[in-house]
């Protein structure tokens, strides 16, 4: 497939904005998604772990692990609309390709998430209160959760890998000269790069620990015990298990296709390694550090950090892929810039998404650190109110311009 | 190099994409304006029930708060990226028409979504850990992030019936696609029935409160809602449909089975008996009761919905200008797009198509069949099932016929001219046409097709025989391509 081919298949629509500006959200979204689903894979392994143990403090790590669980598998989701969108609009001919190459595994994404969602509920609403009570109900639910998330990813990992490898998607699609539109197939996959960001779960689920463990720190008479205990199981897990990610991360870098084989070397190879050897490092140095003020929350957010760096390393390998090898260049995407939507997102982006989401963090987190009922200040309630309003602006806009537009004549 | 961008198809000839798409679509409507609606149900009892002091309104919010966790902020978080999923494998040009349309609009909803999922936690976990006035402050964000979640939504879902405004085909823009008359009759009646959905799926939570005063409080009022929205909704209905084009109009009398409008009609009826009978009876309302009324209204009324609205705009998916087989039609000037028609019409599928076998791309007497195939998948199978099953049989539309030359002339006479109502235009060669046909006949009688390579053997130089060029034809108007010959068949009448 020449690269005459693959700018056929893009949309004539042209983008409405600078597509570096698409590319950079991706990027930046895609972190924030992957960072959910390292949060949702190694909470629910703890869950499992805890859930089988006799140990109190195993039994509440895995009563608040599962709690952890079912939010971030939501927050997975939410987040994880926006990279799947963004990947749309400037790389369409390689994802709509590859998706319909693998069909009936794009359709059976939907179910497995589902299904795997719905077992984590279940699991969670079966056992409310595994701190308290030694017998866990139906464990199978959380192994078979954990069985179906890591499916879903596959999938989304061979998907992935499909759209990087365009001269063989005509063998794909019509093995033989016949076509094949049966969508019944995964065609490419490399475990190396998958069991690479999946084992990322395990320093990331450490990094987390470390940041709960300060959060519970900030509440009166908690358990120094069971913060011993996290602070023991939250080390070995950032750095045998970021051990073992750069492990995975070499052997994926050694199995790259002959043509971008030089990518391992690069300068984005060489700096996620140097970031994810930072991020593993950061809780042994700031050592007892960790217990006062905000450094509690260091590891995670250089974790976070190290994960933008993986994906800015993932978009690269993308683009030395798909421009070095195929001669496709996604940023000469034909623009149609359009003012208006693009201002209005990045406004209700910044200003509505800012203001409404601080407010309701600062809510919640003062409200899990109190004691009893949180009553806001005034400073707090005037954030709520300044919320509310930019929504009912928001909301008028829409509605005066969009009459405008529509009955003007 | 004459390429136009069509992507591989999918084809399922069990049930055919458009069956999943509408599956999918259908369920994530349910779960999506049960979210809209129990959210601004939410903010209303939240304000209620602390103006007067009534505990319960909060308790009852936790509780179906708590069960629309799953039912709308998991299983519709997962179906609505699921219709992006279902119409990228089903209909990849067509989801991307929207996408580039609408970018900065889907990612606006999506800060509104990411808002209402942190508000949805918030309204089930805080209750009794904040102070009232921040309870309400959240109810009020919670529902109003929501509601701005549909309203950012609506223009791109008329966008596929028809651009907002006449103009934008000449003019382009995303304000121009997005708001129309269309996309205010369709919010107002969504709006509606939104809140018809959210009181029936409200009562499977309110039949399990244990206080039978509350209860019977509650479900009279939820029958209220959901009376007074039904009603509201149906007296759209005509506004609704005086904003479609006139294209989609005469679909909808001439295409639509009859039962569809009965079904809908019956299932709003029955939906108003529903609510009367839990106004007058709310203490017989069950879960089990309530949970079929919610399965009534996804099979009896939202689906063939769906469908009506699926199939009202053919033959286009997007913008009127974007065939349901994923060529464009037409040109869209202010978005500098041209139509493929006068490309195919140039050098035909076989030869404009990005995934076209190699050895597809000339025609002959032994690969006719399999051309034929590849065709039929790609320009038919979007709406047409190939096999007996799934959706719109294309067996069935030929009655069995086997005669490969009748089969090509209509194919040539109608649909390359782009004269069949509800049809795309599909400019087959004379070449594309004659193995296009070989392959509906084969449908109806599989040996057609070795009868066909032994007469045409006979007759050709070898079976290897390329078919006729389209240079060697000198052929322009697709009509008179209906009556050239085909030199290698000897079936032309």
């Amino acid at each position: 497939m020449d690269a005459s081919m693959l700018y056929a298949l893009r949309d004539p629509l042209g983008v409405p904005a600078a597509p570096i500006i698409f590319l950079l959200l991706g990027v930046l979204t895609w972190a924030l998604h992957i960072a959910a689903v390292h949060v949702l894979l190694g909470a629910s392994s703890l869950t499992l772990f805890g859930s089988l143990n006799k140990n109190l403090h195993w039994r509440r790590l895995a009563d608040a692990m599962v709690s952890t669980a079912k939010i971030a598998v939501s927050v997975a989701i939410v987040l994880g609309v926006a990279p799947l969108l963004f990947v749309q609009v400037i790389y369409d001919p390689f994802w709509y390709t590859s998706n319909v190459l693998s069909a009936w595994w794009v359709i059976g994404f939907i179910a497995f998430l589902i299904i795997g969602s719905l077992l984590l509920f279940s699991f969670y609403a079966l056992n409310s209160s595994m701190k308290t009570q030694p017998k866990t109900r139906c464990p199978g639910a959380m192994l078979a959760a954990i069985a179906f998330f890591l499916v879903v990813g596959f999938i989304m990992h061979a998907l992935s890998v499909q759209m990087l490898k365009p001269e063989k998607w005509m063998e794909w699609y019509a093995p033989g000269g016949i076509v094949d539109a049966s969508g019944r197939a995964l065609h490419a996959y490399n475990f190396w790069r998958f069991g690479f960001f999946i084992s990322l779960s395990a320093p990331v689920i450490g990094l987390w620990l470390i940041a709960y463990r300060r959060y519970l720190l900030g509440r009166e008479n908690e358990d120094q015990a069971y913060l011993a205990f996290v602070r023991r199981l939250a080390m070995p897990l950032i750095s045998i298990g970021g051990i073992i990610a750069l492990a995975l991360y070499v052997g994926w870098m050694a199995t790259l296709d002959q043509n971008v084989a030089s990518f391992a070397l690069s300068f984005w190879s060489i700096i996620t390694v140097a970031m994810l050897l930072l991020a593993v490092a950061v809780p042994f140095v700031l050592s007892k550090k960790i217990d006062s003020g905000f450094w509690g929350y260091a590891p995670f957010a250089v974790g976070a950090v190290a994960l933008i760096v993986v994906g800015a390393m993932r978009e690269a390998l993308r683009w030395t892929t798909l421009y070095g090898v195929h001669g496709y260049n996604a940023l000469d995407y034909k623009l149609h810039m359009d003012w208006y939507s693009t201002l209005m997102f990045f406004l209700t982006f910044a200003v509505i998404g800012g203001a409404v989401l601080v407010y309701l963090l600062t809510v919640s987190w003062k409200a899990g650190q109190t004691k009893g009922m949180y009553v806001a200040s005034p400073m707090v309630n005037r954030m709520g109110t300044i919320g509310i309003s930019l929504l009912a602006v928001w909301i008028i806009q829409y509605f005066a311009i969009g009459l405008w537009v529509a009955y003007s004549g | 190099m004459d390429l136009i961008g069509l992507y591989p198809t999918w084809y399922e000839p069990a049930i055919g994409s458009g069956w999943v798409i509408g599956l999918i679509a259908t369920i994530h409507v349910l779960f999506s304006h049960t979210a809209v609606g129990a959210a601004l149900l939410f903010t209303y009892l939240a304000y209620l029930g602390y103006r007067d002091d009534r505990p319960e309104l909060i308790d009852f919010i936790k509780k179906y708060g708590t069960f629309l966790l799953v039912f709308s902020y998991i299983l519709g978080s997962i179906t609505g990226p699921g219709i992006w999923y279902s119409t990228t494998v089903g209909s990849p040009r067509g989801i991307s028409s929207l996408i580039h349309n609408f970018v900065w609009k889907w990612a606006t909803e999506w800060v509104f979504f990411v808002i209402e999922v942190v508000g949805v936690y918030m309204m089930v976990y805080l209750v009794g850990k904040v102070d009232k006035a921040t309870y309400l402050r959240i109810a009020i964000t919670f529902g109003m992030a929501s509601f701005a979640t549909m309203l950012a939504i609506v223009g791109i879902l008329s966008f596929m019936m028809e651009p907002g405004m006449p103009n934008w085909a000449e003019k382009g823009g995303y304000l121009l696609g997005f708001y129309g008359d269309n996309t205010f009759a369709q919010l107002a009646i969504r709006i509606a029935f939104m809140f018809t959905m959210t009181a029936v799926v409200g009562g499977i939570v309110v039949a399990g409160l244990k206080d039978q005063v509350f209860k019977t409080w509650l479900a009279r009022r939820l029958a209220v809602l959901g009376i007074v929205s039904t009603i509201i909704g149906i007296s759209l209905y005509p506004w609704y449909l005086s904003t479609l084009p006139a294209q989609a109009q005469i679909v909808m009398e001439n295409r639509i089975p009859d039962y569809y409008g009965t079904a809908i009609l019956t299932v709003l009826l029955a939906t108003i008996a529903y609510f009367a009978f839990t106004l007058f009876k709310p203490r017989m309302l069950t879960a089990s009761v309530a949970g079929l009324a919610t399965l009534s209204i996804l099979i009896l009324g939202l689906f063939p919905g769906e469908t009506i609205r699926e199939s009202a705009r053919k033959p286009f998916v997007a913008g009127e200008y974007l065939y349901s087989n994923q060529v464009i039609a037409k040109d869209v000037p202010g978005m500098t797009i041209k139509s493929e028609i006068p490309t195919l019409e140039k050098v035909g599928f076989t030869h404009a198509s990005v995934f076209w076998p190699e050895s597809q791309r000339d025609i002959t007497v032994n690969n006719a069949h399999e051309v034929g195939r590849t065709l039929a998948i790609t320009a038919c199978s979007n709406c047409h099932s190939l096999s007996t099953t799934g959706i719109r049989p294309i067996a069935g539309y030929f009655g069995g016929i086997t005669d490969v030359s009748r089969i090509k002339t209509y194919l040539l006479g109608a649909l390359a001219t782009g004269n069949t109502m509800y049809m795309p235009k599909i400019p087959l060669q004379d070449k594309e046409a004659e193995a296009l046909a070989l392959y509906l006949a084969s449908l109806a009688d599989p040996t057609v097709v070795a009868r066909y390579v032994e007469e045409n053997s006979k007759t050709a130089d070898a079976p290897q025989k390329l078919l006729p060029s389209i240079d060697e034809k000198k052929t322009t108007s697709p009509v008179a391509r209906v009556n050239v010959s085909f030199p290698t068949s000897g079936l032309e009448e």
